[in-house]
């Protein structure tokens, strides 16, 4: 078999066992890895509480990790969330992947729970678990140093140990399976770490074939100015976007109550690599190295990451941010979620933290110390026990990110009908409402955009499930990468079967979310957004989105999916259908 | 979506790549439309409706180049590989059916191969185009490969002559009939731009707009921009030349701002050639004859490097214009451009397109084009008459 190993370690936390098993073959054509391989193994499992022991937690690589094509050196994690009740993925990067496929396997299937802490260790030549009380409530920093020796490290910090419901899962190189909590997934089932080593290679079917597809993703990479443009993203990172957002007035600010934020020049990419000496990072074997990481070694924020504890909290002062960026990736915490919950707590109280302040919440968050108990529920319970819920920002109880919904409504749309809640990254809408790829679409219209969702929606779950990274596809398409999956795995692909492909895991995962009580009623936005106007300048009103418009689009929406007015499923069991 | 159906019919018919009584759209939300000529609606619908993308045109092309690009393909070939840049970054190959091949519904064999492609020649039908999240994105992959067709057909025709019962004299009509004089003439330009933002902004939408109508571009790609002070005015990405209202990014100089992420691939050339040449306005377009050109070189025969497009050292000329090699965006375009642009005021690409420059104002540069691609056609025609003598 070429692209995959066709093998899966089996991991019983409770037995204390390990296990290489065989994955059927039909399941890795049908659904590829990563993202989809996960959902696909969540089957038998996807009622079961985020905390309840016999959880998996699912790590999965794809088919193209292990070769040279562009990006693909990703993994998905794939639970159920605690912060958000959905089923949960989330795509990294890094070099844990590609040590996870050198070591021989297309997945890690975690279950039950250690009576004691323990991190696990993979390896060709045998897979352990090691007691790791003595790492317990270590930092990511001293953890990932502890175990150097093991190969690629993953570990929980202090937040995941202590069940804070947005707590990440940090990758050694400081990339992180962010947002949804499974950080806290992982520390319940009192594992802090794993390892990965091997030197195993992951077979190419046609290698001109691949070379040749290969030559074709470089190409459209250097043909964008997002990716390589003098002001894209491989040089300035994600936070080339601020200046954008200022200018298109859709950057949130103070809890969403206004769309731009007049001092964000202090924290934006040209502000960034000035003041921090930016240099170019990025996962293992990725030609964009989009990630930037200070003149020190240490890991910039991100786009979102500046927007949140900048402009969301009112803070201008850019060495503040990083040490934010810094402590979260210290303490294991997700920065949007962490930035949006303690905003929309400063909007509460009627004060938002200042620089100082953020960083002892912050620890406070990680250890649930004093007022950190409360803010480590997130945004939407925190605002419920104050008694003002409609100052959650989030959907599904996900914080939204740094894209404010009235200055885009594909995004607006997107934001309710992700599966795992307020994520960007789903449908991605900003790639052509915004930054205009593949081609640009109305930002302040509705006018096709169910179908726009739907379709970027079976794209993206596709893409992570190959696994590779989003950015790519403001270049490439899923031509190039379906072409390059055919000559690594010898399997004919191309892009609509990809979609196809795409539909069948999105499906799957509203499936389960159906059947865990979400329906119509969980996709919707902050009252905020239909009410309120956001910050006009610069010839561009935004006004709050007409809310007749919006479910009349969502109506659409559920029907090109083939669900009811309620956005659920009826009488058909969608998984008696699928492989 | 019906007015996008209509806008983007109206534009096939004003470049004149699809014949009036021969172009259909199909776009589907929560239902499927059809629009246009009625066989070709219900084949569009009935095609569309088999994937998972949001548009479709399929329309007749107003020249028979297409078919004749799949009438000349060896038996056993699925596909046609134009070299130009447009096929090669974004189409890859063309795939065809024949007309042999088309019994009862062609929809789902259609469905098939757009399910790989953007678009797709059917011989004795026309080129059908997919769009995968809009009605203009159909539009586009239907004229880059109406571009590409006209372009490989146009090479072929010179190397191999013609084949085909017919296919001279259809060729002529092309050279009499569909072909028209090219010039600025009759067009209005500020002949010493000022340094106002409005006043540039509205010359710069103006000039977009007569490089789209004057059929310099093929859809409506190319880019344009004009540098005042500290300050370079450029067309976004994916841009419409000929809709340029809100669509033109002012990126400073010194890169404190990133605004300009949003702005033509082509940013970086455009920054070098004005830091080396001290132009004031420059315009890139893609006209077909000169693409066809740059393309041709009798050294290929003995030469060792095969990626032309990228790798050739050489600056060749047509007549007096140098080409010179180099991918598009970050691919080396940017460094190849700039040194020779100076002298002549423009430069051709191979199988891309021609950049010109102007000193003062948009008219030099207009007028600079034209007389590139009005060169390259005469000298085709007369590398063809001397061939076919």
């Amino acid at each position: 078999m070429f692209g995959w190993t066709g093998k899966l370690l089996h991991v019983d936390l409770t037995r204390g066992t390990c296990e290489r098993r065989e994955i059927p073959t039909e399941i890795l054509h049908a659904y590829l890895g990563g993202r989809g391989l996960g959902v696909r193994l969540m089957r038998d499992y996807f009622r079961l509480g985020p905390f309840e022991p016999d959880l998996p937690l699912i790590f999965a690589v794809g088919p193209l990790c292990g070769t040279s094509s562009p990006t693909a050196a990703r993994l998905s994690c794939v639970s159920r969330s605690p912060l958000t009740g959905t089923i949960y993925d989330c795509s990294a990067g890094g070099r844990f992947a590609w040590r996870l496929k050198a070591a021989g396997l297309d997945a890690l299937f975690i279950t039950g729970k250690s009576p004691a802490p323990v991190f696990l260790s993979i390896d060709p030549a045998g897979d352990h678990l090691h007691p790791a009380q003595s790492l317990w409530g270590k930092g990511v920093k001293e953890t990932v140093a502890a175990l150097g020796q093991y190969g690629s490290v993953t570990t929980i910090g202090p937040a995941g140990e202590n069940g804070v419901l947005f707590a990440n899962i940090m990758m050694g190189e400081g990339n992180s399976i962010g947002r949804g909590g499974l950080g806290a997934v992982m520390g319940a089932k009192g594992l802090k770490a794993i390892t990965a080593q091997g030197d195993g290679v992951t077979g190419v079917a046609d290698k001109e074939r691949f070379d040749a597809a290969r030559g074709d993703v470089m190409r459209l990479f250097r043909a964008s100015p997002v990716i390589f443009g003098e002001l894209g993203i491989a040089e300035y990172g994600t936070p080339a976007l601020v200046d954008l957002m200022a200018q298109r007035r859709m950057a949130p600010t103070e809890n969403f109550r206004s769309t731009f934020f007049a001092d964000s020049g202090n924290y934006s990419g040209p502000a960034i690599r000035k003041e921090c000496g930016a240099r170019k990072e990025g996962c293992y074997g990725c030609p964009i190295q989009c990630k930037k990481a200070s003149a020190a070694g240490e890991p910039l924020p991100e786009y979102e990451t500046v927007n949140h504890f900048g402009a969301l909290n009112g803070i201008s002062d850019l060495h503040a941010i990083v040490k934010a960026n810094s402590l979260c990736n210290e303490l294991g915490l997700d920065t949007i979620s962490a930035a949006a919950t303690l905003s929309a707590f400063g909007e509460a109280r009627g004060r938002f933290p200042d620089a100082a302040e953020v960083a002892t919440l912050l620890a406070d968050i990680a250890y649930r110390h004093d007022q950190g108990e409360l803010l480590s529920l997130g945004s939407r319970r925190m605002a419920e026990v104050l008694g003002k819920p409609e100052l959650s920002m989030s959907v599904k109880s996900l914080e939204l990110p740094a894209y404010d919904p009235r200055g885009a409504y594909g995004m607006a749309l997107a934001y309710v009908t992700s599966n795992r809640g307020g994520c960007h990254l789903r449908a991605y809408p900003i790639s052509h409402e915004i930054l205009r790829k593949p081609v640009p679409t109305d930002r302040f219209s509705f006018s096709g955009k169910a179908r726009i969702i739907k379709i970027a929606e079976d794209v993206n779950a596709a893409v992570d499930s190959l696994v590779a990274c989003k950015f790519a596809f403001f270049g490439a398409t899923l031509e190039e990468y379906g072409e390059l999956l055919s000559a690594v795995t010898g399997v004919e692909y191309g892009p609509e079967s990809l979609k196809g492909i795409g539909e069948r895991i999105y499906l799957t995962e509203r499936f389960y979310n159906c059947g865990n009580g979400f329906d119509r009623s969980h996709d919707t936005l902050p009252r905020r957004f239909f009410e309120e106007a956001g910050s006009a300048g610069e010839g561009i009103d935004v006004h709050p989105i007409d809310r007749a418009r919006f479910d009349e689009e969502l109506q659409k929406y559920y029907r090109i999916r083939g669900l009811d007015e309620d956005g659920r499923f009826g009488d058909r069991n969608l998984l008696d259908e699928l492989p | 979506m019906r007015d996008q159906i209509s806008k983007y019919t109206g534009k096939l018919l004003a470049d004149r790549s699809a014949c009036a009584d021969g172009i259909a759209f199909a776009a589907q939300d929560d239902a499927l439309i059809t629009a246009g000529a009625p066989e070709l609606a219900a084949l569009a619908g009935a095609t569309l409706s088999r994937l998972n993308s949001l548009a479709l045109v399929a329309a007749r092309p107003t020249l028979p180049f297409a078919d004749f690009l799949v009438a000349r393909a060896g038996q056993g070939e699925e596909c046609i590989v134009p070299q130009d840049t447009e096929t090669r970054t974004f189409l890859h190959d063309i795939p065809f059916l024949r007309r042999k091949d088309l019994s009862g519904d062609a929809a789902p064999v259609l469905a098939r191969l757009l399910g790989n492609r953007k678009g797709v020649i059917v011989e004795g039908v026309g080129i059908v185009a997919v769009g995968a999240i809009t009605v203009e994105q159909a539009f586009i992959n239907y004229s880059s490969v109406f571009h590409s067709t006209f372009v490989k057909y146009l090479q072929d025709v010179l190397v191999e002559g013609f084949r085909l019962p017919g296919e001279e004299e259809a060729f002529d009509s092309f050279r009499r009939e569909w072909l028209r004089p090219l010039s600025a003439s009759g067009l209005d330009f500020v002949e010493a731009l000022s340094l106002e933002k409005e006043a540039i902004l509205a010359e710069i939408e103006r000039v977009g707009r007569y490089t789209v109508e004057r059929g310099l571009v093929d859809s409506f790609f190319g880019n344009i921009s004009a540098v005042a002070g500290e300050r370079i005015y450029i067309s976004q990405t994916a841009a419409s030349l000929d809709e340029l209202k809100g669509c033109i990014d002012p990126v400073p100089a010194d890169n404190s701002s990133t605004t300009g992420i949003t702005a033509s691939s082509e940013l970086l050339a455009h920054r070098k050639i004005y830091e080396q040449t001290g132009a004031r306005v420059i315009l890139h377009g893609h006209p077909k004859f000169s693409v066809v050109m740059s393309m041709l070189c009798d050294k290929k025969k003995d030469c060792a490097i095969k990626d032309c497009w990228k790798d050739c050292p050489h600056v060749r000329d047509l007549g007096g214009t140098p080409v010179v090699a180099g991918e598009i965006g970050a691919g080396g375009l940017a460094k190849r451009v700039p040194p020779v642009i100076g002298a002549s005021g423009s430069a051709i690409v191979y199988g891309h397109g021609v950049f010109t420059l102007g000193r003062a104002g948009f008219g030099e540069t207009f007028r600079a084009m034209v007389d590139v691609e009005n060169f390259c056609r005469e000298e085709y025609f007369r590398q063809l008459d001397i061939t076919k003598a």
